[in-house]
């Protein structure tokens, strides 16, 4: 999918809200769109999820695309099922897979219990969920999250964030935004930021100084000494504990897999000394 | 297609939005049926009323929908295609009525013969026998249709957005309809005068109010497809 020279402006003799935007956007590839509040985020990714054409450039090879707003107001007369029905259809879900995608993401967002409410009753947060559903329900190619995770309960964060990374996976493309800039931080393979003028900034790479996670302030040092045939395969399996960060390793004995000072890693919480042989340095 | 045919349609029948529409036309065509002299003038004034009818059901369904709601429509399937749905429905419920009036019309005029039989089987043998009386009301119930659409389609957001300006643009817009001279509807309508000495005449419109109903349909449908395209306003509330 390719944005040629993309602007969009509200009316003939109206700035540009955004201008000149050329981009490539590949298959598994996650954005992150930043910018100042009314800086254009929502209207660019308007435009790149097909709701609204460009008023210049082009926009080619866009695939089926799911797109959430930022806020999804009741104003339908139907229960969170039968819309999330109607918009599978209108996905082009047909039959008995309609109603089970429906189904699944109903379970996935924790909302099955009260899919059955009117939209007009819900909350703010269980309506975003219905508006998540609708977009994911087709296992869109192109997935735009305009805001999605606002308004939502830990666990549906959870499971969006899970839902990201799955569609990025399958060799989905999904452009986000969102406010907390720990929101999939590290995972991104773009930065689109926007200067409050119209422009876009395409900064390949997660954000190099993502701030920390909530909770991340609180932090141990734990020096665990352990004996081991593999110590590469272990010393990769502590790596991949959620929540820990190696900050070193030390191998007695041979020198093969010897790593003194251990590369940053994503999720890492603030450093600030390095720490050498599992005795903290500050 | 089918799929956001439905899901406007849920949306226009679950919304309630059609029952003011629908009152009103079935009070406009029970006072013309009571006012006519014949068959073929009843069919006429039904047809006439289709176009305030349709144009406020056409209001009705594109203020219908969040734009949230359409944004995500038109992520799904284009917003080209979510517009034309919108419009589609309307003019389809607005044939449904057209319909069901030259129905109610046949039943309860005064009867296409001068000499009519007894009660409704009566009616419907009479009405029979002048097939051209009715023939020719469903071209004038289809100009007026065809008018009524254009009309809410061109007055109504996504090209008009602010309530009070749609309003009555819609108004203004059937007003000229109706009585201006250019107007397919008008020219379709206007051989009632014409023709109201000879009851048993069909007001037959001709084919040019038809052709000129159906350009105007084709221009006001585009011109609102291409503003739901270009989307230039954008809110989180809906009318």
């Amino acid at each position: 999918m390719r944005l040629e020279a993309v602007g969009k402006r509200y009316g003939v003799r109206q700035p540009w809200v955004v201008r000149g935007v050329s981009a490539d956007l590949r298959a598994g590839q996650l954005v992150r769109v930043a910018g100042r509040n009314g800086s254009g985020k929502s209207t660019l990714l308007r435009v790149v999820a097909g709701v609204s054409r460009p008023s210049a450039g082009k926009v080619t090879g866009r695939p089926h695309a799911g797109y959430v707003p930022e806020r999804f107001p009741g104003g339908l007369p139907f229960s969170g099922r039968e819309y999330l029905l109607h918009l599978a259809r209108v996905h082009g879900l047909r039959g008995p897979l309609a109603r089970q995608r429906a189904e699944e993401w109903l379970e996935r967002l924790g909302a099955a219990g009260y899919a059955d409410q009117p939209l007009g009753s819900m909350s703010k947060g269980m309506c975003q969920k219905m508006a998540i559903a609708q977009a994911l329900l087709p296992a869109p190619g192109l997935l735009v999250l305009d805001e999605a995770w606002t308004g939502l309960d830990q666990a549906a964060r959870g499971a969006l964030d899970d839902a990201v990374t799955e569609r990025v996976a399958a060799g989905g493309t999904v452009l986000f935004v969102d406010h907390d800039p720990a929101r999939l931080a590290g995972r991104e393979d773009e930065r689109w930021s926007f200067d409050g003028a119209g422009g876009v900034t395409v900064l390949a790479g997660p954000a190099p100084s993502a701030p920390a996670p909530p909770g991340a302030q609180r932090r141990e040092t734990v020096t665990i000494r352990l004996e081991t045939a593999d110590s590469a395969r272990v010393i990769g399996q502590v790596r991949a504990i959620d929540g820990a960060r190696v900050l070193s390793v030390d191998v007695d004995g041979p020198v093969a897999n010897r790593h003194v000072v251990d590369r940053p890693v994503v999720d890492r919480p603030v450093v600030d000394k390095p720490v050498v042989d599992g005795n903290p340095g500050a | 297609m089918t799929a956001l045919l439905r899901y406007q349609a849920a949306i226009l029948l679950r919304s309630h939005r059609w029952i003011f529409p629908l009152i009103a036309y079935g009070l406009l065509i029970t006072v013309g049926a009571a006012g006519s002299t014949s068959l073929a003038e009843t069919l006429d004034w039904s047809g006439a009323m289709l176009v305030p009818v349709v144009a406020f059901l056409t209001r009705a369904m594109l203020t219908a929908e969040p734009d949230a709601a359409r944004a995500c429509v038109a992520a799904a399937a284009g917003p080209a295609r979510a517009q034309l749905a919108t419009l589609i429905v309307p003019l389809g419920g607005g044939a449904a009525l057209g319909a069901a009036a030259i129905v109610f019309d046949v039943l309860t005029a005064e009867a296409a013969s001068k000499a009519p039989g007894s009660g409704l089987a009566g009616k419907v043998t009479a009405a029979a026998g002048h097939p051209g009386i009715v023939a020719a009301g469903l071209l004038i119930a289809l100009v007026c249709l065809l008018v009524g659409s254009a009309a809410g389609a061109l007055c109504n957001p996504p090209l008009l957005r602010h309530r009070a300006a749609a309003m009555l643009s819609t108004l203004a817009a059937i007003v000229v309809a109706l009585a201006a001279g250019v107007s397919p509807a008008s020219a379709a309508i206007s051989h009632t005068t014409a023709k109201a000495a000879d009851p048993l005449a069909a007001n037959w419109p001709g084919t040019g109010p038809l052709a000129g109903a159906a350009c105007l349909l084709a221009v006001a449908w585009g011109v609102s497809v291409l503003a739901a395209t270009r989307r230039d306003t954008w809110s989180v509330s809906s009318e």
